[in-house]
């Protein structure tokens, strides 16, 4: 698979590291242990379109917040998470 | 790299890695060095300095001079701008040089060097063999200046003559 790095441009999926859904948020403190809880542990799985963290240790070593279609693997945007995290 | 006609060690360069801080453009690191500073992966040089585009606000800096002056020089020259840590004996360089030059560098990186997609001046940070590398293309040659890790430069010094001896 090729991903498309928005410094690098298309790159070997082997040379990043995959950090998994980019849409949990840190809850605010002081939070209840539940919140935490599903926080660390709790993801929705969609069959669709998701934002995910890719970090490219073996290219520009920046973090990337990617859409993908988990159906068919599309990529519809890839951004540098530095510069945000939603579309 | 006695076994390799087209590769060659040089040794008389210095390095260092440059890391804009918080909120420092590409434009404002160029305004401090009378440089134009590539904000993309690319290889720029004049007046005896050298940028490589390595990362969004990071560059790794070339003086074609072995000098332990010169990183301070830099650092000073960038003032709060940037961060400067010499390198230069922190990485291993090759010049690679001739037709077989691409072809050898295509068989290890999963990037396109064709003329059209990869050029003079266009630069990649990538992988060759698990082998962390740096490569920019020098001139239609094609020539290009590699660097890896010191402590990697066995491993890589063995895959060149293994695929060169195949070329």
């Amino acid at each position: 698979m090729r991903i498309p790095c928005p410094y690098c441009g298309d790159r070997d999926s082997q040379e990043f590291v995959y950090r998994g859904d980019a849409s949990p948020v840190r809850p605010a403190d002081p939070a209840e242990e539940t919140e935490f809880f599903d926080y660390v542990y709790l993801r929705e799985n969609p069959a669709g379109p998701i934002d995910e963290l890719w970090y490219h240790a073996q290219g520009c070593r920046n973090w990337i917040t990617l859409t993908r279609d988990t159906r068919d693997h599309a990529i519809s945007a890839a951004r540098l998470t530095s510069e945000g995290k939603s579309a | 790299m006695d076994k390799v006609d087209f590769i060659s060690r040089r040794e008389n360069v210095s390095l260092a890695a440059v890391m804009a801080r918080k909120g420092v453009t590409a434009a404002d690191i160029g305004g401090a060095l009378a440089f134009e500073v590539p904000k993309e992966p690319a290889y720029r040089s004049g007046s005896g300095l050298g940028l490589v585009g390595t990362g969004p606000g990071t560059w790794l800096a070339l003086s074609e001079t072995l000098d332990n002056e010169w990183p301070s020089a830099l650092e000073a020259a960038l003032g709060s701008l940037a961060s400067v840590s010499d390198q230069s004996s922190g990485y291993a360089m090759y010049r690679l040089s001739g037709a077989n030059a691409r072809e050898l560098l295509q068989r290890g990186a999963t990037i396109d060097l064709d003329p059209l997609a990869f050029t003079a001046g266009s630069a990649a940070t990538t992988v060759i063999s698990h082998i962390g590398v740096a490569f920019w293309q020098l001139d239609d040659t094609p020539a290009y200046d590699l660097v890896v890790f010191r402590s990697m430069r066995e491993s890589l010094e063995h895959w060149f003559e293994s695929v060169a001896a195949s070329l």
